[in-house]
């Protein structure tokens, strides 16, 4: 779907820590509230992991090779979490209850699975993912929509929900095969990400990117050639979208994750790479090899004392040159 | 005399004057007037003097004076690709039963369905029950899937389960509900679970005052109202135009009223 301008964002994989500053900044702005609570619009995963809402890679949606929908499934309560609260009034303040615990027996939710990772000791591994909607070109939650109700902002590519037009029909739900479309219970009607769009149109990146204390988030417009997103992306094509083959062709990049060599039996470093390229592969396409080998060789550049304008821009020295949002 | 088991169950004067207790629904179902596309069916007038317990009370004895008709519903021609996705020719569909009365000063429709599964919740990956009735707002030309554009628009009474009420919608085309500023309908519903005996089945009943204002809500007062009829199945994960609908108009005659 042609647009003016599109925003986009990138996420440098080897630079995040983890740390949900992230996620918080977005529920507090967005998600604590008005039947919201269950629904994380961004959030940090653990991979290899199941993902949120749980295996959600596995709940289809998006386009077949032909570019017609494939059917997805919508996601179950118990698949998101449902979330709990805790009686602090009663456990802290009054003492009426001797136990600090939750109103429901927590069973799974967003990042359960932190930190497991894939492998055995000393060959074990994992990484971060950070994931918000990637406000697609050709978004499968627009092509679903019966009612129209999904469109996309000319002026920024911002894919947006008509809360008048929203009738809670879901098929945006499943047919998103990134899970990032939601039902909020309490209206009826289908929420998601809006990219911080009141935000954006005061100058100001998402609130998700501001608070990044890693500094893993670029945001800008695809067209802007002297931005960050134009030379990540297109220039070194060291940012890949997530599950290209899903069809929807995301606006939201990751610059995949470096890794330490395998160890073999002897204490050795092999050749292998701890990090299988055939899993990174298996998420970001088939352009990772060329990215990581370009990741590598400017790094070397720039420790042997050279100059890397990649990876002065990956290094973002100052925080407020990563948004570029004009 | 008709769903006989029903009205053993919960209305003793009628049973005294219930003929033998029928064994099959089918059977039954063969007694009541099958109405396809383009046939007209009289309103039957509730006489002056004569009023329901409540507005809309489906469980009225007055109901079961009144001839009664059935439609079918089978699954709804698919006009976008995510219906396409899902829907299911091979369904059989089934019948809505239909009432058609009014009063001096109300228009009612009365249904009644089997399902199985009374779905009153509208949750993640749960769907309600729905049913719902159009009024063409021209004649029987507009297609019978929500009109035809903006310049032959459609009425739509839509219940749904989890909320109880009645909305007042209009579309001219699919994809183009929307929900309209006046809301005069009204209605009430009941879910009878026969326990095994029977099907268990819905009813619903809406009315509206003959004369109203507000712009797309459909006029009756005039001899011919073409009426089509919905039904969406919770349980089925049915919403939108993933429905079983009645294949055309049916007219409904108000002169006689």
């Amino acid at each position: 779907m042609a647009v003016k301008r599109q925003l986009s964002m990138v996420m440098d994989l080897n630079k995040c820590i983890g740390c949900h500053t992230c996620t918080s900044a977005c529920k507090l702005q967005w998600t604590n509230r008005n039947g919201r609570e269950y629904m994380y619009w961004n959030n940090v995963e653990t991979m290899p992991g199941t993902g949120y809402p749980k295996n959600y890679a596995d709940m289809g949606g998006g386009f077949d090779g032909d570019g017609a929908l494939r059917l997805g499934t919508e996601p179950a309560p118990e698949d998101y979490g449902v979330p709990w609260e805790y009686n602090y009034e009663e456990a802290l303040m009054t003492g009426t209850d001797p136990w600090l615990r939750p109103n429901v027996k927590p069973t799974w939710g967003a990042n359960w699975d932190e930190d497991e990772g894939e492998g055995d000791y000393p060959n074990s591994y994992y990484f971060y993912l950070p994931r918000l909607c990637n406000h697609c070109e050709n978004p499968a939650c627009l092509a679903a929509c019966s009612r129209n109700a999904i469109y996309k902002r000319q002026e920024d590519g911002i894919v947006l929900i008509d809360q008048e037009r929203c009738r809670g029909y879901r098929y945006c739900v499943s047919a998103c095969p990134y899970k990032k479309v939601y039902f909020n219970e309490e209206i009826s009607k289908s929420e998601k990400c809006i990219f911080c769009y009141p935000r954006i149109e005061k100058g100001l990146p998402t609130a998700c990117a501001k608070q990044c204390v890693g500094r893993i988030r670029w945001i800008g417009y695809r067209d802007d050639e002297a931005g960050p997103i134009h030379q990540l992306v297109e220039k070194y094509k060291v940012a890949l979208p997530l599950h290209p083959e899903w069809g929807t062709k995301p606006n939201v990049f990751y610059v995949p994750p470096m890794s330490p060599p395998k160890i073999d039996g002897s204490g050795g470093a092999t050749a292998e790479s701890r990090v299988p390229m055939e899993y990174l592969e298996s998420l970001f396409g088939n352009g990772v090899k060329a990215a990581l080998d370009t990741l590598a060789a400017e790094r070397v550049k720039k420790a042997g004392g050279g100059d890397s304008e990649l990876m002065d821009t990956l290094i973002g020295y100052r925080h407020a040159e990563m948004f570029k949002l004009s | 005399m008709r769903h006989l088991s029903r009205l053993v169950a919960v209305t003793a004067v009628l049973s005294l004057t219930a003929p033998a207790f029928a064994e099959g629904l089918e059977i039954v179902d063969a007694n009541v007037k099958l109405l396809e596309a383009g046939d007209t069916v009289a309103v039957s007038k509730i006489p002056d003097g004569i009023y329901l317990r409540s507005t809309n009370d489906p469980d009225d004895v007055i109901w079961e004076r009144l001839p009664e008709y059935r439609v079918h519903v089978g699954p709804a021609p698919a006009v976008h690709e995510s219906v396409d996705l899902r829907v299911d020719y091979d369904d059989e569909g089934q019948y809505v039963f239909l009432t058609f009365a009014r009063t001096a000063e109300r228009f009612y429709v009365r249904m009644r369905w089997r399902d199985e599964t009374a779905d009153t919740v509208t949750r993640s990956n749960r769907f309600r029950d729905a049913v719902a009735v159009q009024f063409s707002l021209g004649d029987d030309e507009t297609s019978y899937v929500m009109g035809d554009g903006p310049d032959a628009p459609v009425n739509i009474w839509y219940w749904r389960s989890d909320k109880g009420d009645i909305q007042s919608l209009a579309a001219g085309g699919p994809g183009s509900t929307t929900t309209l500023d006046d809301q005069p309908v009204s209605g009430d519903a009941m879910y009878l679970d026969k326990r095994g005996n029977d099907a268990n089945e819905w009813t619903v009943v809406m009315s509206r005052e003959i004369s109203t204002e507000g712009d797309y809500q459909v006029s009756f007062e005039q001899d011919i109202v073409p009426m089509a009829f919905a039904l969406w199945q919770g349980a089925n994960d049915e919403r939108d135009g993933l429905k079983r609908v009645s294949d055309g108009w049916i007219l409904v005659d108000l002169s006689g009223g």
